[in-house]
């Protein structure tokens, strides 16, 4: 373990680090616009430049391994004078157009221009003129004249997503990210993790084409969250509008809708990156919704559900439950300690791959499309759904199920979401919440127990499963009211 | 696999052994360079070959062709007229030069004669500032041109069986 000094301080060192990453690990700031954790060193944008004491030159951190007893300054003069010089050559051709830049907020460089330049650009030459709003893919917008060319993206396609679709073509002040062409190349619209370019890129050069001049960062706040989309359970951040920010003449449910989701970095489970389903999270979640519990197709109150529904499990003899793999563990816990005992109960896949889908592959992407399917499984059992002939209730939580296969004749008690035909057919129908507007935890399929916040209120009418559960609980079996 | 790709298959295979492995993508360079000796441009097909053969993806090739001004992706006339423009020549008449032989020649710079015979392109330095205004033709340097010269070096060519030959 070799020990080295950033300005002055000693640290420990593993030998296969370089400057940069023992410095980050022990939070002495190195700038940094190529350099990303989990991507190859390029050492193309220089601002990471520190001096080795007694040197009257400048070396990047990001390639410099360490060895023993190296004595580096990271805050020096000299490497004050160079990140400025290296903000004003980045800065040469950048438009500097923060006020109307989609990143602006959020941006690496805009950070750096503040803290190490500051200053109006001293060239006198014109700005290189490039391409405005190439459209990469059908979900990313490329402004060629913010990029200052790190190849972030360029080896995230490369590296991580393995999709090679991107490269930097021509030489100079001419060079442009720009996709492969032909006809045997995989293209950016088919790379299923597209969108964590957007993210990595240090400027506002690649815009989510979705959000082009919606939203400004400084309006929006991030809750964490786990993506359902699939058992990997990713760590994300989900961005709503700022309730002191809330907007009071356009349509309300910008105040409520999801504007944005990203990763957020997780090394147990998915490090920094999410695949472009969990962008769309919104098209999952906000379809519409069901806001009221109906009996027998009719809408009632709370209440008289509740009732109807206690009345039904009073009397039924063989209850069958078939559970939501999307239940929380709490909600899993509830239906298990409430009605458990009473009710035999089978898994569901809420949900199966769609068509087109991405089924599964190395990276993230996992067969299973239901974020709890594990701790479900882990309480109710594997076996596959069969129902007794003398099954005489049927308890449906969730969506996936076909009501056309449950026995006929039999009463059904379903909570689900979202607005259905089948909400109607049941006997009992309560509108659940979805996990956006609850506090709870999912377990992925390799057992990692991710929690998530409530991230806006349950629209009026909606309620809990959990509190469902609980208000169906101790109906002792066999007892006619 | 282009037929081109498919002869040079051998020369390619002596070479990959050249490099260590893991090193597929070095041999981007060499082998566009030897088809464009061949060829006299790298086409699609021979890209779509090379990608098969290397594993090599195929953007890297396009990064290649795209940085190197040299690489050619179109056809060219059979001779090939390559002017440079920088500052030497520019001072020794080159911008004159160039003017003459493209109006001679009926072409644009960097277009093609109808007959397919000339292709006239500039460059920025070709290295020769010494002995300036210099043209190359083919990858033969023609130095302290002037449009006598020129002239001259163009009638010779001007017929398939003339000067270099076809």
């Amino acid at each position: 373990m070799p020990q080295i000094f950033l300005d002055g301080q000693a640290f420990e060192a593993r030998t296969e680090q370089t400057v940069l990453q023992v410095a980050l690990e022990h939070g002495v700031f190195i700038p940094r616009l190529c350099w990303h954790p989990k991507l190859s060193v390029a050492g193309n944008c220089r601002i990471c430049v520190v001096q080795v004491e007694g040197r009257s030159w400048v070396e990047i951190a990001c390639n410099m391994p360490v060895s023993e007893g190296l004595r580096v300054l990271t805050d020096s003069p000299l490497v004050r004078e160079h990140r400025k010089a290296t903000m004003q050559f980045i800065t040469l051709n950048h438009p500097v157009d923060c006020g109307i830049c989609d990143k602006a907020g959020e941006c690496t460089l805009q950070d750096y221009h503040v803290a190490f330049n500051g200053e109006a650009s001293i060239s006198r030459e014109p700005k290189v003129q490039a391409t405005k709003f190439h459209r990469l893919s059908e979900r990313i917008t490329l402004d060629n004249e913010r990029c200052i060319l790190c190849t972030r993206c360029v080896r995230f396609t490369r590296e991580v997503s393995k999709s090679n679709a991107l490269g930097v073509k021509n030489r100079g002040d001419h060079s442009l990210i720009r996709p492969a062409e032909g006809d045997d190349v995989r293209l950016l619209d088919d790379d299923a993790y597209s969108e964590n370019i957007v993210d990595i890129c240090p400027v506002g050069a690649l815009l989510s084409t979705r959000l082009l001049y919606k939203e400004r960062v400084w309006y929006l706040q991030a809750t964490p969250s786990v993506c359902p989309g699939c058992a990997r359970g990713c760590a994300i951040d989900v961005w709503h509008r700022k309730p002191e920010w809330k907007l009071r003449t356009l349509d309300a449910r910008h105040n409520t809708a999801i504007v944005r989701v990203t990763p957020r970095d997780n090394p147990a489970v998915n490090g920094p990156w999410i695949c472009n389903k969990g962008r769309d999270l919104a098209l999952l979640l906000e379809r519409p919704r069901a806001d009221a519990a109906l009996r027998k197709g009719r809408a009632v109150a709370l209440d008289e559900a509740l009732a109807a529904a206690r009345e039904l499990i009073g009397r039924a003899r063989h209850p069958v439950a078939l559970v939501s793999s999307w239940g929380s563990d709490e909600e899993l816990a509830a239906l298990d300690d409430a009605l458990g005992d009473r009710f035999t109960c089978f898994v569901k896949d809420d949900h199966l791959p769609a068509d087109g889908e991405v089924v599964e592959d190395d990276l993230l992407i996992r067969a299973d499309k239901n974020p709890n399917g594990r701790t479900a499984r882990a309480r109710f059992g594997h076996q596959a759904l069969q129902f007794a002939p003398d099954t005489d209730l049927v308890l449906v939580w969730g969506e996936g199920c076909d009501f056309g296969r449950l026995p006929r004749g039999v009463p059904v008690i379903f909570l689900n979401a979202f607005l259905a035909a089948e909400n109607g057919h049941a006997e009992v129908f309560f509108p659940t919440s979805v996990h956006t507007e609850r506090d709870g935890h999912f377990t992925n399929a390799d057992g990692v127990r991710s929690a998530f916040s409530r991230c806006v209120d349950r629209p009026t009418g909606v309620v809990d499963a959990e509190r469902v559960f609980r208000a169906l609980a101790s109906v002792p079996a066999g007892v006619a009211p | 696999m282009s037929s081109i790709v498919a002869s040079l298959m051998p020369e390619f295979e002596r070479l990959r052994q050249r490099f260590p492995e893991g090193f597929d993508s070095s041999m981007t360079l060499p082998c566009l360079r030897r088809i464009q000796e061949l060829r006299g441009h790298v086409a699609d097909e021979d890209i779509s070959a090379l990608v098969q053969w290397l594993g090599v993806p195929r953007i890297q090739f396009e990064e290649v062709l795209s940085y190197y001004t040299q690489f050619r992706r179109r056809p060219v006339g059979q001779v090939r007229l390559e002017i440079c423009r920088n500052v030497s020549c520019s001072l020794r008449g080159a911008e004159r030069l160039i003017g003459h032989v493209c109006q001679r020649l009926g072409v644009a710079e960097g277009g093609t004669t109808s007959d397919g015979r000339f292709t006239v392109t500039t460059a920025e330095c070709l290295g020769s500032c010494g002995t300036a205004p210099v043209m190359v033709v083919d990858d033969e340097y023609h130095e302290n041109m002037d449009i006598e010269k020129a002239d001259r070096l163009i009638d010779a060519m001007s017929h398939a069986d003339g000067g270099r030959g076809g």
